[in-house]
Order: C-alpha cells, then structure tokens, then sequence
C-alpha cells in the first residue's frame, strides 16, 4: 500500500510538492476552489485532483482524508490552513498535518505558545496547536538560509548537513585547477580531502565514480568540513573574503527584516563576549537595508536603531555611489520582488560588491543566477517544499535538499533497525548511479565520518546521501518501510 | 457647561477651605489673634460658597465638560484659586495691599516664589505657613487633587488633568483617572513627610520645616527666613533640601514605576537620563568656575550642588546671592532658567523633555544631511517612531519664548533695566523665582510697578499651566463674548 498525502492549494508551491511526492510514488490528492487551478494541475499531475472547498469535511472525506497518512494546507489564506488542519484534527487525529502560515505574528506566537505548553505538560501528552504538527512559515526558511549562507561567507549555495559538514556547489572553470581532472586524479592529490558528492553538466547530473572527468562549465557539489571552506575555495582558485564587513540588504520585507534581526540578534549574543575582549567572533557588520517603499523603510528603522536604513530605488546610480553601496563586502537581495533580486544582485556585482545573496521564486532559477553571477540564490518555494517533504518522509528523514534543478537530493536519514541496509558494507549495497553516500554517523556519536565501500553502515546511526530525486526506495534501504 | 464649570470651582474653593485650617490650627496654637481672624473668615467664605453652590444646583445633573470647558475649568479654577490664597494675607494685615496679596499669593499657587515681603520674619507663623502650603497645593496640582478626592464621574477627569500637568505626553498610570491622581498625590505627601521628618531629625523647628518641606516638594521657593535656606546655617539641612529640591523635579509617574517596578526599572526614561545628565554637567561647570573664588571646598561644593538644583528644578531657594557669583557661573544657573525640570513633577521651565526631542531631531537632521535617502526615527524611552511630537514640541518653545520676549518687553516698558527685565521675565515664566542683577534673591519684587505686578501674575500662570491653557482660557472668554453679543443682536 503507499502513502497517501492530501495537499489543500494547488498554488505553485502546491504543484511543486505534489510533483516531488508523485515521483515518490505516493498518492496524492490535490483539493483546490479554483477550476483553472485544478485544470492545470490535471493537466500537468498524475493525480486526482479534487475541485472544491477545502474548509468543508465532505470534500476532504471524499478526498479520502480517513485513509490518508498526512495532510499539507498551502492555500493563500493562513487562516483558512489552520482551520482545515484543526478541522481535520478533530476526526482524524492521527494524521500528520502542516500547514503553511505565512503571517510572521501567527507563527511567532503559535510555536512560542507550543514551546510553553509543551514545557508546562510533563507527561508529553499534548496536543498541538490549532491540530498543526509542522507549522512553516516560507519567510522564516529562507531568511535561515540566507543567514546560514551568510555565516560561511556566501562563497556558493551551500547546505549545511549538520556536524560541521557541508556540500559547496561551485562552477569548474575552464583552465581553472579543477578542469579536465577525473576524481581518482583529484583524490590523489596532497591537499584534497574533500568529497565531489554530484556534478552538473549542461544537461544532465551524475553521481560520480573513480572514472567522472570534470570539465569547464560542470557545476560540482563538493562535500566539505565547514572549516575547510576557505581552503577548499582557495584551491579551486575562489578564495573566500576574510570577513563580511559590511551587508547591504536590498528589501525590508518580511525575508530581509528577519534576516537582519538574526544579524542583530547573534551580535547581541556575542555582545558578552565582545566585552571580554574576544573580539575576533564577535559580529561586528555595519548593516545597510534600502527599500523603495517608505512605509517599509519607517518599520525597518523603527525595529532597528544599529542599522541605516535608505528609501530609494536601487537602480539610481547616483544613490548606490552617494550611499557607497557598490563597496560594501556583501549584497542581500530580499526583497518580495524575486525577479529584481537577482538583476539587482547581479548589478551590485559589476559594481564591485565581493559576494551577492538574491532570493529567487524556485530553484529554476539556479541557471539564472549562476549566468548572472550571481553567488547563492535561495529559492523560496524549493526551501518550503523540501522542508514539508522532509516532514513527509517520516521520523527517520531528518532533512532533505533538492539540488541540480531537482535532479537530485541529499537526504539525511536514521538508519532503521530492521532496514535491508544496517549492518552491510556500502558497496554491497550500491548500484552505481543510485546514490552515493557521503556521510555516516554511528549511534551515540556525534562526529560524522566519510565513508569508503568497506564502511558498515550503522544500524540506528544517521548516513547523508545524495540519491536520485524521487528514488524513495533507495531510502527506504536504510529508514524500513515506516509510516510517514 | 456653566453649573459644571461652577461646580469644579466650588469643589477648588471648598478644597483650598479645608487645606487653609491648618494654618488655621498653627495660628490657634501660636495664639496669632489678626491670623485667626483672616484664616476663619477665608475658610468660611469659601466652604460656604461651596455649600450655596451645591445647594442651589442640587437638581442639575452635572454634564461632562467638552475640551474647551476642560480648559475654561483649569484656566478658572487657578485663577480662583489665586484669589481666594490672597484673601488671608490681605486680612490679616500681612499684606496691606490688594495687588500684592494677589500677586504673593499667584506666585505661591503657580510654585514661583517671588516674594514682595521685605521682612518674612515678622509674619505671624500661620501665614508663612500658607505661604508654603500654596506652593504644595500648586505643585502637584489641585485638579488632580480633586480628581482624587472627589469622583468627577462624567466630567472627564482626564481632560482636566492634561490641561494641569506638564510635558508634551500625559498619559494614565492606572486604569481609572482617579486612582491615577490618588497615586501622585500619595507619593507627593509621602515625600513630604519624608523631607519633614529628615528636617525634624537635623533639629529644625517643627514650623520652620513644615515651611521648608511643603516649599522644597512643590519647587516653590517661599521661606519662613528673610535669607531662605542659608539663614539656618545648617549643611545637612541644606543637602536634604537639595536632594528633595531634584526629588520634587522628577516625573511623578517614574516613582509610581520605580515602587511598582512595572517597566523593568526607571532608567530606560531617556528625560530622567538626559535631566541627571544636565545636573551633573551643570553642577562640574559651576564648581570648577567657583572654586578658585577661595570659599572652602565644601562650601564651595555644597553651594553649587544647591543652586544648580534650586534653579534647575525652579525652586528659587538660596544659600549664598549668586549675582555675586562669576559670570561664568551665574550664565549656567541662567540656562537651567530655560531648561527647567521634568515633564509630570512641579518643576517649571520648558522641561528636559523638550529639548531632549529637539536635541535628538537635531541629531537625525545631521545625519539626514549626509544620507539624503535615509529613514531615521526618534526614540524615547526605547520606543521608535515618536518624532511626531517633534512639531508639538517645536510650537510650544516657540510661544514659550514668545511669551518672555512680550515679558520682557514689558518688564522693560515699565522701567526694569535690560537685564533684569530679561531675567525676571523668564524667572516669571519659569516659575523659578529670584531673577539676576537687581531682581536677584536677596531682593524683592515690591518695588516694582503695580502694573508690571499685574502682569507677572499672569505670565506666572501662564508658565505653570504651559500658556495654551490659559491662552485658551482668554480666547474662549472673547468667543464667549462674541456669542453672547450675537445673542443680544438677535
């Protein structure tokens, strides 16, 4: 039997998610009010595709809502999601639900409460808020993303797997140290200790073995400790900014506000120990947020008194030289207007800003960004949508990442105890082109290990993998068949 | 409105009836025969006008007074207040003039302190007591007295309130207006007592410190000696005075949080930072200037602390005559003459406040000026976004500094020399007291014309109740007219 998932809103990031979780082979069922909606999502979706309200408990039982393992609420209307959630809730509270709360007050105050009621309730019984297991709020992923990129530099799209490891996504240049090598060659090298995890090519992306040429152009993922960054940056001839000194913040909406709270917030943090005189961590970045809406502009410099804050249209040239913004070390395009994030960063970069962040609408927008270049591009809808699906995948999922225009996703999962994989090596496991596994963590410890083809895979440990999208077998290899 | 505005004066007039009977007491027991006379006859007067009033609009429901009738209400009340506080002096043959008994007794209520006794020695006790008591009643304010005292339900409170109390921003400490006034005058009288039983303690006369406390609390400047403070020739008491004197020029509401301690402590109050920060600067400048005079360290030190806080909270007290001072420092003690104290305390002047938000749009101009594009916003006390106080702020110095200007004018018209004219109009103002020059506080205000008295005693309450009240008062008294005469044309 698979899984059956219902999705309420067949918006973009509706579509996304049902196309991620078809490819997985799971059931879905896609309720939405609006018939243009649900004619284009039968068009493009092998799924059943309900017309109707959401909000009523018929169309969701007819849905199937009775057998259905989880349900995800992601109409325009935050309201409308938590009550459908809630609604669901009271009959079926066994299913998993998420909702997507966009309103930053809703979120904020409904996880702050559930912290509360969950610290007050000993015994752990507890039911969740409004019936919303996950709660996920768009703004408040990608601002951590941002902010995670910005920690290490923005020096590529990076995903932090955890423990100190990390995959760099960066470009093969031609001529460049990297270029017309093969991994065994690279492996020989002194200096290289680090991982390719998967390459890019113009129209395709592997998983590479011994055998992989690089060549100009290719895009690879190199798995790396967060604290070789600098060096491995250095040897593919991109060395990284000593410090990020000065941030300039293009949008105060939601995104860009948040991600300048976390700047100020981690300075506050460390403020201790700026005054003991450790002043080498402390956050010392001189913040500039421009935005062209006045209003915007009056909230940002009412919420913080540490950064300067512009109204005016970054597109004025006389502006960006008047304000010095084209030397600032680092450019955050945040702003609600994706399509302007990625022009203005990319502007910014031929002024000479040294490291650019733009949040984009959807990881499509990769190639883009990358021609323009364009250092990170965080895409919203592909952040939200791996993380419900890391939601989706169960306990044992503990994150996922898609990469490669979808291609492929680094999976970081529990190893199950009666799973096909404890207890064998990995090359018994592996058909070449499946997945790769990148990392490996023993039970009980917390220090992640690269793996060989020898390595034994931990039972109840954690692996990362980089697996073909939608191969959900191939995880069901270490995580057991379990119920989302 | 009429039987409104009629009862808020009677309740005033009952009330300041009920405060005289303890002068009334003091001169029973001093056996003072002209004071018991003067003193019974004011209190009877005045209660029974109260007991007419409530007896002949028994049936009138009182109506809430709209903003203009609060004003009318506040403007009046002082005004009767001002009238009823002379009627003592004048019987009892203290003060045998009736202009000076009014503008004694205006400079008592509006916490002035400008004196037109040449000799407060020879004054039965009881009336120098009166003296000090109008300075305490006019500090904290009888409207809010009566508010807390006698529920004005329906009459709007609040409205009288703001009219009565200082500062750009008036809010409720606690839900109910009348709880609000209880607290301040609670508070008020506790300091009171507090001043009184220290002054007790350094061996001063029960009559002199109750003189002295009432004084220091509502930042009058009335004292029971000729040579005020300093005729007691007692540091302690001096330095107690002093610490009251900035007690009494704190916003009121601050204790109420300090004892309450609702919002995570006092200090995030930029007015109080900035008022500290004013009395500490003040008080280095004036003793590095006065030091090398050669009095003594710890005199010279006791007598700048003094100053500083007598001028800065308008108290008008004294030690030592400053006009003898150097320039240097008699120029700060005449700033803190335009600074004043803190908005909500009985402190006069334009109030820290004030210039703190001016100070800090100057400071976002600056930088205005160099980031054309940037948005910048006013914080007070941690909250963004309050430079729409900025034009409030900027209109009342500027009819503030009108009004000395019109002063000063007169002063000079009526043959004050340049300075003194000056100076006495912002003391006036102000409600500090003692001018510079001529007019310093060794002196008095009795030589000056009788006309010029008249109009001190209006600017006086112009300054207590921050001109618009009273400017209001007198316009509505001219529509009032208008009306009534479009009345009779038809």
């Amino acid at each position: 039997m698979s899984k059956k998932v219902i999705v309420v809103g067949a918006g973009f990031t509706g579509l996304q998610l049902a196309r991620t979780l078809v490819a997985e082979g799971v059931h879905v069922v896609l309720v939405d009010r609006d018939p243009d909606k649900v004619q284009h999502a039968r068009n493009a979706l092998d799924c059943t595709v309900v017309e109707s309200d959401g909000n009523s408990p018929e169309t969701l039982s007819e849905a199937g809502i009775a057998s259905a393992d989880a349900l995800v609420t992601l109409t325009d209307d935050d309201e409308m999601n938590m009550i459908v959630c809630s609604l669901v809730d009271a009959d079926y509270p066994e299913v998993l639900k998420i909702a997507r709360v966009r309103n930053y007050a809703y979120y904020l105050k409904t996880t702050a409460t559930q912290r509360r009621h969950a610290d007050a309730m000993a015994n752990g019984e507890r039911r969740p808020l409004f019936g919303v297991d996950h709660m996920l709020n768009p703004d408040v992923e990608a601002a951590a993303s941002i902010c995670r990129a910005m920690s290490l530099g923005a020096v590529g799209n990076l995903i932090d797997l955890g423990g100190g490891f990390g995959i760099v996504s960066v470009d093969v240049y031609p001529e460049g140290p990297l270029d017309g090598l093969s991994i065994r060659e690279l492996a020989s090298k002194p200096e290289w200790k680090y991982l390719i995890s998967y390459v890019e090519t113009e129209d395709d992306a592997i998983l590479p073995d011994g055998n992989t040429v690089l060549k100009a152009g290719d895009r690879v993922g190199i798995l790396t400790s967060l604290e070789d960054i600098s060096t491995l940056m250095e040897f593919i001839g991109r060395p990284t900014e000593e410090k990020l000194g000065s941030v300039t913040i293009f949008g105060a909406d939601r995104v860009g506000k948040l991600v300048v709270d976390h700047q100020f917030s981690s300075r506050r943090a460390s403020a201790f120990a700026h005054a003991f005189g450790d002043s080498s961590k402390a956050n010392s970045r001189e913040i500039v947020i421009i935005d062209r809406d006045p209003v915007r502009c009056r909230e940002a410099a009412e919420c913080f008194s540490d950064a300067r804050v512009l109204c005016g249209d970054m597109t004025d040239a006389d502006l960006v030289r008047e304000e010095a913004l084209d030397s600032s070390d680092l450019m955050v395009a945040a702003s609600g207007n994706y399509e302007s994030n990625l022009v203005m960063a990319a502007y910014l970069k031929t002024r000479g800003v040294k490291r650019t962040i733009a949040l984009t609408a959807s990881g499509e927008f990769d190639d883009v960004a990358r021609k323009l270049g364009v250092d990170v591009a965080i895409p919203m809808r592909d952040t939200i949508v791996d993380c419900i699906v890391s939601h989706l995948r169960g306990r044992n999922v503990k994150s996922i990442h898609t990469v490669c225009n979808r291609l492929f996703e680094i999976v970081e999962c529990e190893v199950a105890l009666g799973s096909r994989a404890a207890g064998k090596p990995l090359e018994k496991l592996s058909e070449s082109g499946e997945f790769l596994a990148l990392l490996v963590q023993s039970k009980g410890s917390d220090e992640f290990t690269v793996p060989s083809g020898k390595t034994i895979v931990p039972a109840r440990g954690r692996v990362v993998l980089a697996v073909r999208a939608g191969s959900s077998r191939t995880i069901q290899l270490f995580t057991g068949r379990n119920r989302i | 409105m009429g039987v409104s505005l009629l009862r808020v004066f009677s309740y005033i007039l009952a009330l300041a009836g009920v405060a005289s009977s303890l002068p009334f007491a003091i001169a029973l027991i001093y056996n003072e025969q002209s004071a018991i006379w003067a003193f019974g006859v004011s209190m009877l007067s005045s209660i029974a006008f109260a007991l007419i009033i409530a007896f002949i609009y028994r049936k009138v429901e009182t109506k809430t007074l709209n903003i203009r009738g609060a004003f009318m209400a506040v403007g009046g009340s002082w005004i009767f207040l001002s009238l009823f506080g002379a009627l003592p002096l004048y019987f009892s043959g203290a003060v045998p003039s009736v202009t000076d008994a009014i503008f004694e007794s205006v400079s008592g209520i509006t916490t002035t302190g400008a004196t037109i006794i040449p000799d407060v020695e020879i004054l039965p006790r009881s009336i120098n007591v009166w003296r000090c008591e109008m300075h305490w009643l006019g500090g904290m304010g009888v409207i809010a007295l009566v508010v807390a005292l006698v529920p004005l339900l329906g009459m709007g409170g609040m409205k009288l309130i703001q009219a009565e109390t200082t500062g750009p921003e008036k809010g409720k400490l606690t839900a109910r207006i009348t709880n609000t006034a209880k607290v301040l005058w609670f508070i008020y009288l506790g300091f009171t007592l507090a001043q009184f039983s220290l002054l007790l303690l350094f061996d001063m006369e029960v009559v002199d410190a109750l003189c002295l406390a009432f004084s220091t609390l509502g930042t009058g400047g009335f004292s029971s000696r000729n040579a005020s403070v300093g005729a007691f020739m007692n540091p302690a008491v001096e330095w107690v005075t002093c610490a009251f004197m900035i007690l009494g020029s704190i916003n009121f509401a601050l204790y109420y949080r300090f004892f309450t301690a609702r919002v995570g402590g006092i200090w995030r109050d930029t007015e109080l930072r900035a008022f500290l920060l004013v009395v500490m600067v003040a008080f280095l400048c004036v003793t590095l200037v006065q030091l090398p005079t050669g009095e003594g360290v710890s005199k010279t030190l006791r007598d700048s602390a003094f100053h500083v806080s007598s001028i800065v909270s308008s108290t008008g007290f004294m030690t030592a005559d400053y006009t003898a001072w150097r320039p240097a420092a008699q120029i700060v003690l005449l700033i803190l003459v335009f600074i004043g104290g803190c908005s909500g305390s009985t402190a006069g002047g334009v109030k820290v406040i004030r210039w703190t938000i001016l100070f800090k749009q100057l400071v976002n101009e600056f930088h205005r000026l160099v980031h054309p594009h940037g948005v910048y916003t006013l914080r007070l006390n941690g909250q963004p976004g309050r430079e729409t106080l900025v034009p409030f702020v900027a209109s009342f110095i500027f009819i503030y500094l009108f009004s000395v200007a019109i002063t000063a004018f007169v002063g000079a018209l009526a043959g004050l020399p340049t300075f003194e004219a000056f100076t006495a109009s912002l003391s006036m103002i102000g409600n500090v007291g003692p001018a510079f020059g001529a007019l310093g506080p060794s002196a008095t205000y009795i030589g000056i014309p009788a006309g010029l008295k008249w109009w001190y005693c209006l600017a006086m309450l112009a300054g207590r109740l921050e001109i618009y009240t009273l400017l209001i008062l007198i316009g509505s008294m001219f529509s009032l007219r208008r009306a009534l005469g479009s009345q009779a044309a038809r």
